[in-house]
């Protein structure tokens, strides 16, 4: 399994030029649309680090963390492990790969099955993918695992129903874990839950990156979350990537437009420390029928016309990536 | 005279001898053109409340107070037909999901419409024109369009502004939004709440701003009220309520914003969950988690006390330097 082997120099996940574009009838005797939900995502992500990908909903997020878990296969675009292209594995070695990258998803409501009980949840990554364990192994590897986030041995036997939101978060978590994953995609882990449960599961998460090596690309609208638990931030704006850089430097000094907005829009605790920004008008734009030039420029307070008609490409900007033609003046 | 007036408001469920209170006491009030936040997480009762003012909560709940008044009148025992008069003309409701607030069979402007007919009569081209107003007053973009528009062809940020164009058909005194804007984005959502304080401030209505996030309510209301397990812990004047908490449960609260911990390496938490229905601790709810908790705490209820012009429902209310007042010297901190 040479792709699985971790090399020197190597990032642990890259994504090259990830696209995925979806095909959407549009009624009797109408051509077909294509929906852009990701158009042309790179980055890198290095072993025992924190990625967040932030932005509205339709943005594309949750569509890049299925590419990266390979529920879905990319349109185009190169996803790599340890350098290696998974795009094109065969079934087994996706396997494999499913194996290295687990995935939380948003709603722990909705992603156990209400029919199993938790120790039965845990148990079936197992059975699938370590089929050398004994059922005595399987069982104990199961408890070590809910030992580790935080759930007593007697929920072994408990259905999710019994479970309140946090604590389904934390067999979700655990289920993640089982497999000793590499990268972890974690989708809005924290948005169903309550504020002082929040804060329980966005330690434990940290507590298992430091104890299990494992990096995370954490996909989140809430800003103030993001900022606590991320080393790099992603921002995106209708499936591209619109800045990118260190988590301290984006949120201490936005650069795009969009950045800035989003940072100003979100309320603050203490009036003062607001971010004085003109509020956003307007909605995110169809990905149908994506507007021309920067995709943002409609609801830019600094558009131009060059932004209306030109692309703005990433480019490097003060140590960060900005999608932005004005970025000189308006930095 | 307050606009709202709510004393001791309980809301029960489940059967007589071994009820559940979903809401215990709660008493608050609601001025004209003052905007009153009410925090809690999920299970705090702050959704149940606001339905029993509307008059929702329907069999086999048990709405009980008091004194439940709108403007001098007795909402508890007024005939129905009258209460139904008030509710949705003079007191309207957001709800939180917009999405499930419109009725997906109707165009929106049949769903307004519906509103003014009931409440105001008068003939089809007035409440035509009335709609045509209220969807320009709450900015949305090419309304005669949007018009004859169903709801599922409209973005959420949009149909909450169909909603809030139906709660204020009827040009209310109070209205109750519930979490109106959970479902929404962030630049959506100060896009929302900046509609609600205009529209508040232009009409002078009383607003009563129901939501989990503490950081909204704060940049948003005049007075705060934080509940927790059906009861009202603490209330008080905004700018102060967050800056110096006299409650346990508010000052852990804040301190669980990920905004508060900026350069610690972890998040402060509460530990364990909201109890539910069948744990409720017989002292004070919070004790089992609270990190001041003393016997007292864990056996006896308190009440709510007035402490330092704050309401507070804490036997060691906190201090300015955020430590408990009146507990024994020495005395052990479970």
């Amino acid at each position: 399994m040479s792709f699985l082997d971790t090399k020197p120099g190597v990032p642990l996940l890259e994504s090259d030029d990830l696209v995925r574009h979806y095909e959407v009838n549009r009624g009797l005797g109408k051509p077909s649309a294509m929906v852009k939900a990701l158009d042309g995502v790179s980055f890198t992500l290095e072993s025992q680090k924190t990625l967040a990908v932030v932005g509205e909903s339709g943005c594309g997020k949750s569509t890049l963390g299925r590419q990266l878990t390979l529920i879905e296969k990319p349109t185009s675009g190169a996803l790599k492990l340890n350098g290696n292209e998974v795009g094109d594995l065969s079934d087994k070695d996706a396997k494999q790969f499913r194996r290295t990258v687990q995935m939380i998803f948003q709603n722990p409501y909705g992603s156990l099955n209400p029919r199993k009980k938790v120790g039965q949840i845990l148990a079936e990554p197992v059975l699938l993918n370590m089929d050398n364990l004994g059922r005595k192994e399987r069982e104990e590897r199961v408890r070590a695992t809910m030992a580790k986030v935080g759930l007593r041995p007697e929920f072994y036997q408990r259905y999710p129903h019994m479970f309140s939101g946090g604590q389904r978060q934390r067999i979700a978590i655990a289920r993640a874990l089982i497999l000793e994953p590499k990268v972890i995609v974690a989708d809005e882990p924290v948005s169903a839950l309550d504020v002082s449960v929040q804060a329980q599961v966005l330690n434990l998460m940290m507590d298992l990156q430091e104890e299990m090596n494992v990096a995370y690309v954490f996909i989140s609208h809430d800003l103030s979350v993001v900022r606590h638990i991320a080393d790099d931030v992603m921002v995106m704006y209708l499936g591209r990537v619109a800045e990118k850089g260190p988590t301290e430097e984006i949120f201490a000094k936005p650069l795009h437009p969009y950045t800035r907005a989003l940072l100003a829009s979100a309320p603050k605790i203490d009036p003062t420390q607001r971010v004085k920004a003109e509020p956003l008008t307007g909605e995110l734009p169809s990905p149908i029928n994506p507007p021309s030039g920067c995709a943002f420029h409609k609801r830019c307070p600094f558009a131009t016309e060059e932004c209306a008609k030109v692309r703005p490409e990433l480019r490097n900007f003060e140590g960060r990536e900005v999608a932005c033609h004005r970025v000189e003046e308006i930095a | 005279m307050a606009l709202l007036e709510v004393k001791n408001l309980t809301v029960e469920f489940g059967s007589e001898d071994k009820p559940f209170r979903a809401v215990d006491s709660v008493s608050y009030s609601v001025d004209r053109g003052e905007v009153l936040g009410i925090v809690g997480e999920s299970g705090s009762g702050k959704s149940v409340s606001s339905l029993a003012v509307m008059g929702l909560i329907d069999f086999p709940g048990r709405v009980t107070a008091d004194a439940l008044t709108f403007d001098g009148q007795d909402l508890l025992n007024m005939p129905a037909k009258r209460r139904r008069q008030i509710t949705g003309k003079d007191i309207a409701m957001i709800f939180q999901d917009p999405m499930s607030a419109l009725n997906p069979c109707f165009t929106v402007e049949a769903q307004i419409m519906e509103a003014l007919k009931v409440h105001e009569g008068g003939n089809k081209k007035q409440r035509r024109e009335r709609t045509l107003d209220l969807l320009n007053q709450v900015g949305i973009p090419d309304p005669k369009s949007r018009m004859t528009a169903y709801p599922h062809q409209l973005s959420g940020g949009m149909s909450q502004r169909i909603v809030i164009a139906m709660a204020i058909a009827c040009n209310p005194r109070l209205l109750i939004a519930d979490e109106p804007t959970t479902a929404l984005d962030v630049t959506i959502q100060a896009q929302i709440i900046d509609l609600l304080l205009k529209l508040q401030e232009d009409s002078d209505m009383g607003l009563l701003l129901i939501t989990h996030d503490l950081a909204l309510v704060s940049e948003a209301a005049n007075r705060i009220q934080v509940m927790y397990a059906g009861q009202l812990f603490e209330s008080g004047p905004a700018d102060s309520i967050f800056a110096a908490p006299r409650h346990p449960y508010t000052q852990a609260l804040l301190e669980a914003l990920p905004e508060r911990s900026e350069g610690h390496d972890r998040l402060r938490t509460i530990p364990g969950v909201v109890p539910g229905q069948y744990d409720r601790p017989a002292g004070c709810l919070l004790a089992p988690r609270c990190r001041y908790a003393n016997d007292q705490c864990l056996k006896a209820r308190p009440e709510v006390t007035d402490f330092n012009g704050r309401d507070v429902r804490c036997f060691y209310p906190l201090n300015d330097q955020g430590q408990p007042t009146g507990m024994a010297t020495g005395e052990t901190v479970l």
